[in-house]
């Protein structure tokens, strides 16, 4: 493997804990997808939708970011993969690639020997940054093979495309995110402070989408949370909001050059 | 071609403690070895630090190559190799993979110039750097620096680690660089090691710095010390009037004393006597080292 730059080396560095954490991305919508038939058109699906519909509408609406209904199977997908699991997915890969991208290697004390080189230290941000978004990407990738293998094996009516739509839509949260972390490991030069601060901002906005709704005080607020954003329009259903959609890359993309200009102004951790 | 390599104005580095460096004013020539000398803790890594634009200073500037290290750095960059102090490499690649990395970087990499050093040094560079011993990892650090000929090589304590044998190597290696007419800055707290390598050295202590000299005119304008046998045991008080002599020592036939100026006087007192023979004790660098210290810190030493 010959290395030949900082992207390179990033991509390298990860490829293996990415690979398996892509397996595990895969299997598990697989599982929700090929579940979805035994679940049932009958009267299980009933009974759960007239039992959520019971629930206190704030309980509801921490499981379903979007409208309930198990219908079909785009609903149940919402609700199992897309409301939670799915972004968390993609919300750890990204987020943990961007805590450890220049606090990696300071905490390491590996950046002294990198930026002795003639680099500069926003080119360094930069490559890491693509480095992180490549693999979130390929995470959600591996998620929609996931889902499209099982869809077709167990002949559920999905439309793919939209899934794939859904997906890209969690991946820029995802690396929204990473950036919030990557900003964080600039500024701190810690690895588990950015980690931890990017995923509580994360949980925040999570439960700022879910529950603004139904408080009066803060429903206003709901337009604020990336959350909102990723889903707010339901993708799956409706297909990308290019106005959400633009809101994550914006964020994300001020994210990285916030990151490269706090660690340009920067002494390194010696 | 006499424009310094290295130029600091003023450099100041301020920590919340004492540590960093404070107002350093230093010229490296183009060509030279040049040791920067000091205990720990006395600011040498932090100057290097400056120099490679890790940390950026409170006050004052360094130039490298008439370049500011700041807003040039890139430029500088270009043309240095660094072995830090604290050397940290990336334990999941082999050294083949990390030159080859840091080679591209530079833009300058040399396969064979590169396969050539590791030689010399006896390392595998296939094996991943985490199953290296301290040693070895400190012949990866000295290869990545020394690779591709740049034309200013800053070391940070290079011999750290390395046994005798490969020290001699480094030795040769340097010699190599200095016979291309480059550049080096190394620091080191071991005196034997500047001696052995530098045309001139900086002391640094505390973050000031204390003396530029040439490494010869440093040792030869040092006190000596001379040690005269004679035939026959001597009168204690035989070289009461010479005045250029101190510390004198009379131990039956042999006297030992530091002579400061002419020796002149001394010998006259000591051709009266039956004198056998003379030696000349050559200081250490340590000794002169504690000379600029004081006695008080021997510690450094």
């Amino acid at each position: 493997m010959q290395l030949r730059s900082v992207f390179g080396k990033a991509v390298h560095d990860q490829w293996r804990a990415v690979l398996g954490w892509s397996l595990f991305a895969g299997l598990l919508p697989a599982l929700y997808v090929a579940l979805y038939p035994s679940f049932g058109s009958g009267t299980m699906i009933v009974q759960f939708q007239q039992l959520m519909d019971q629930m206190p509408a704030a309980y509801r609406a921490l499981f379903a970011s979007t409208g309930l209904d198990l219908s079909t199977a785009e609903g149940f997908l919402n609700i199992e993969l897309f409301s939670f699991i799915g972004p968390l997915m993609l919300l750890a890969v990204a987020i943990a690639l961007g805590a450890g991208a220049t606090a990696g290697e300071e905490e390491a004390g590996t950046a002294d020997l990198l930026l002795a080189n003639p680099i500069r230290r926003g080119r360094v941000v930069a490559e890491k940054a693509a480095a992180m978004v490549l693999w979130t990407v390929l995470v959600a990738a591996a998620i929609w093979v996931g889902v499209a293998v099982a869809a077709v094996v167990f002949g559920v009516d999905l439309r793919l495309e939209r899934v794939a739509v859904a997906l890209v839509s969690a991946a820029l949260l995802g690396v929204t995110y990473g950036g919030v972390a990557l900003v964080v490991g600039a500024l701190l030069a810690r690895r588990m402070a950015a980690f931890g601060v990017a995923l509580m901002l994360a949980v925040v906005a999570y439960f700022l989408n879910a529950l603004a709704p139904l408080i009066s005080v803060i429903s206003g607020w709901r337009v604020l949370s990336p959350f909102y954003w990723y889903i707010g329009n339901d993708p799956l259903r409706h297909g990308l909001e290019p106005v959400h959609a633009l809101a994550l890359a914006v964020v994300a993309s001020a994210c990285v050059v916030a990151a490269a200009l706090i660690w340009e102004r920067r002494d390194i951790r010696g | 071609m006499s424009d310094p390599v290295i130029r600091t104005h003023g450099l100041t580095k301020l920590y919340g403690k004492s540590r960093g460096i404070l107002g350093l004013d230093l010229e490296v020539r183009p060509g030279e070895i040049f040791g920067y000398l000091g205990p720990n803790g006395a600011g040498k890594t932090t100057t290097i630090r400056l120099l490679l634009d890790l940390i950026r200073p409170t006050e004052g500037r360094a130039d490298v190559f008439g370049l500011d290290s700041h807003r040039d750095g890139v430029a500088i960059r270009h043309r240095v190799g660094f072995l830090p102090g604290e050397l940290r490499l990336y334990g999941s690649v082999s050294a083949q993979e990390l030159f080859s990395y840091f080679g591209h970087l530079r833009h300058r990499f040399d396969a064979v110039d590169t396969a050539r050093i590791a030689e010399a040094l006896d390392l595998d560079t296939t094996r991943e750097i985490r199953t290296l011993s301290h040693g070895n990892r400190q012949k990866v650090g000295l290869v990545q620096a020394l690779m591709g000929r740049p034309e200013l090589v800053i070391l940070d304590e290079p011999t750290q680690g390395l046994d005798p044998f490969v020290q001699q190597t480094f030795y040769w290696l340097l010699d190599e660089v200095r016979a291309d007419g480059r550049t080096v800055f190394m620091s080191s707290h071991v005196l034997p090691e500047i001696e052995r390598t530098c045309d001139r050295v900086a002391i640094v202590r505390e973050g000031r710095l204390l003396a530029v000299e040439r490494v010869d005119e440093l040792k030869s304008r040092a006190l000596r010390r001379l040690e005269l046998r004679f035939d026959a045991p001597v009168p204690a008080d035989a070289f009461a009037g010479v005045l250029e002599i101190r510390d004198v020592a009379v131990n039956g036939s042999i006297v030992t004393c530091t002579v400061a100026g002419p020796v002149a006087g001394l010998f006259r007192a000591a051709s009266a006597l039956p004198l056998l023979d003379v030696l000349s004790i050559e200081p250490s660098l340590e000794e002169i080292f504690l000379a600029y210290y004081g006695e008080a810190d021997h510690a450094a030493a």
